[in-house]
């Protein structure tokens, strides 16, 4: 079983600087406790997944970094995450600001009603004020990153809507790179995606990895085992095993975490 | 079905055939003819409506309807050029009145009170409104708007058309954000946008189609609405002032005059008109319609 997963050749820099570091992190929406005393590290240009059962927490974790949860007054989070040495949970960090420096992108794509040129254009739009050309420039860059610039270079102001769902993904791929974060958070961005759309997504990750931190929610272990440096298994709201890839899914040291890698529950 | 009846064909446990009840059947095709027959009553009533119009109002319609003035008592001719160009003027005032208060009540309860005590209790009291006896919001504006001022005026008709929209704008306005999914506002507010450029930039447009439907629904109601008129902007058989201070003359006040009058001239201008309001706001239906499917 192990043995079918590949693996992807591990580029895997372990002097890398910590981006983010999660201390002593709580998660409760209203009164039930849905994270409990969670510590990790994320690596600086690495991919790093979360992985674990449905309802162990992975995406309320991923949610917390971009402080999305916040929209929600019955959720709240206690401890620190600290991004660049500033606890982004408390509330001195402006979330606006710490969003545009977290981007994330969803399990179904969410382009916005408006043209494709005006969705990769709107997040730069947010806090910036470039000139038509550098801001052509940096539109035309986003979609050349996320692999879309050939499929809609001559359809820039048609409607985002209009694209395929693999292409709405990547679509909002540019629009999280255009405004030039440092970290991206994806939540499970290919499980509404076919297969080639998902190849096209996880090679896309890949080269992604250069630039930006990432972490990815994902049921899909083969995934994890393909794409991610590190793999932190998750179950009922806690960190039960935090590793690089390999050894989560090669040799995992502890039993629930082989159970999970191997297919035996979740 | 049981694993004995899998391993032994001969078992008596097998299904037989013909176990739904011949009466399943039958009840099942006189609830569709009934459902059906229902549906053609009321379309026949409907067409029926369409139909007594089309044949009474067209007789009355000329050249002169849209070009000359409601004839008074007793006088030949005449047409409804002063009512149709008032009766477009408040409605567009009601709905110029409705839509912003309409609309930024509706985004309040969908995308700020959401569920909070004061967003149901007004929720509540929008429903209250929606189904509110028009006359009542005609007396409720002629004791705060006619009274005072010591005059009827267009401009309290369109108050009065106004209030009867906005619980139809807020109820349908907040429908139609309730429809926008919640990851398309997440993902506007994951890139940094606040909560009112979501809403403006990324809610309102997703929605667009369906608000604008809600407001020409609207529009549609209040054009013909009589009862909130007869005690606001009354009437007028002459042009009207364009203070709008003073009678202002309407299609919906102007039909319920002439049709209950003795003279042959005015009946017929009562069809018309209300041929005239049948049609626009037949029109304006299709063309909300029409918004909504183009929206999708």
């Amino acid at each position: 079983m192990l043995s079918t997963l590949e693996l992807s050749p591990q580029t895997l820099d372990a002097e890398a600087p910590v981006r983010i570091a999660v201390k002593n992190l709580d998660f409760y929406y209203g009164e039930h406790k849905a994270l409990k005393n969670i510590n990790l590290d994320f690596r600086d240009r690495h991919v790093t997944a979360l992985i674990g059962p449905s309802g162990c927490g992975k995406s309320t974790l991923l949610r917390i970094f971009n402080r999305i949860y916040s929209l929600y007054p019955e959720q709240r989070a206690e401890g620190q995450i600290l991004l660049d040495g500033r606890n982004v949970i408390s509330n001195d960090v402006d979330v606006n600001e710490l969003r545009s420096r977290v981007g994330m992108v969803f399990q179904k794509p969410t382009p916005f009603p408006m043209s494709i040129y005006d969705n990769v254009a709107f997040g730069i739009r947010l806090y910036e004020k470039p000139p038509k050309s550098e801001l052509d420039d940096r539109v035309e860059g986003a979609l050349r990153r996320s692999a879309l610039w050939d499929e809609v270079k001559d359809k820039l102001k048609s409607s985002g809507m209009g694209l395929s769902g693999g292409q709405q993904q990547r679509l909002c791929i540019a629009r999280t790179i255009a405004q030039k974060p440092e970290v991206i958070l994806f939540d499970e961005p290919t499980s509404a995606l076919d297969p080639i759309s998902t190849g096209k997504i996880e090679d896309l990750l890949e080269q992604l990895k250069t630039d930006f931190t990432i972490v990815i929610v994902t049921h899909n272990m083969q995934q994890a085992a393909r794409i991610s440096q590190y793999t932190a298994f998750m179950y009922l709201g806690e960190v039960i095993e935090f590793a690089p890839t390999n050894t989560i899914f090669m040799n995992p040291g502890k039993k629930q975490t082989q159970d999970y890698v191997t297919g035996r529950f979740g | 079905m049981t694993m004995t009846t899998a391993a032994n064909p001969q078992a008596e446990a097998h299904i037989p055939w013909g176990r739904v009840r011949q009466g399943r059947r039958t009840a099942d095709r006189a609830m569709k003819l009934i459902a059906t027959g229902f549906t053609f009553a009321a379309i026949f009533v409907l067409f029926w409506i369409l139909g007594m119009l089309l044949v009474k109002g067209i007789g009355g319609l000329s050249p002169a309807t849209f070009t000359q003035v409601t004839p008074g008592p007793g006088s030949e001719g005449g047409g409804l050029a002063n009512a149709i160009v008032g009766s477009f003027v408040l409605t567009f005032l009601g709905i110029a009145v409705a839509t912003p208060i309409g609309v930024l009540a509706g985004t309040w309860l969908a995308e700020y009170g959401k569920k909070s005590k004061l967003a149901n209790l007004i929720r509540f009291i929008n429903d209250i409104l929606l189904s509110a006896p028009s006359i009542l919001i005609g007396l409720f504006v002629y004791v705060i708007l006619v009274e005072p001022f010591r005059g009827y005026s267009g401009w309290a008709g369109g108050v009065a058309l106004g209030i009867i929209a906005i619980p139809v704008i807020v109820r349908t306005t907040e429908d139609m954000l309730n429809l926008v999914p919640g990851p398309l506002r997440e993902a506007g507010s994951a890139l940094g946008a606040p909560p009112a450029v979501v809403i403006t930039s990324v809610t309102w447009r997703a929605a667009k189609a369906g608000m604008v439907t809600g407001i020409l629904l609207a529009l549609a109601r209040i054009a013909g609405e009589t009862a909130p008129l007869i005690f606001t902007a009354l009437n007028n058989n002459f042009w009207f002032s364009p203070t709008l201070v003073g009678g202002v003359s309407n299609l919906p006040v102007t039909i319920y005059q002439f049709a209950s009058a003795p003279y042959e001239n005015w009946q017929q201008l009562a069809w018309a008109g209300s041929l005239i309001i049948t049609l626009s706001i037949l029109i304006l239906s299709i063309v909300a319609r029409r918004l909504v499917a183009g929206g999708k």
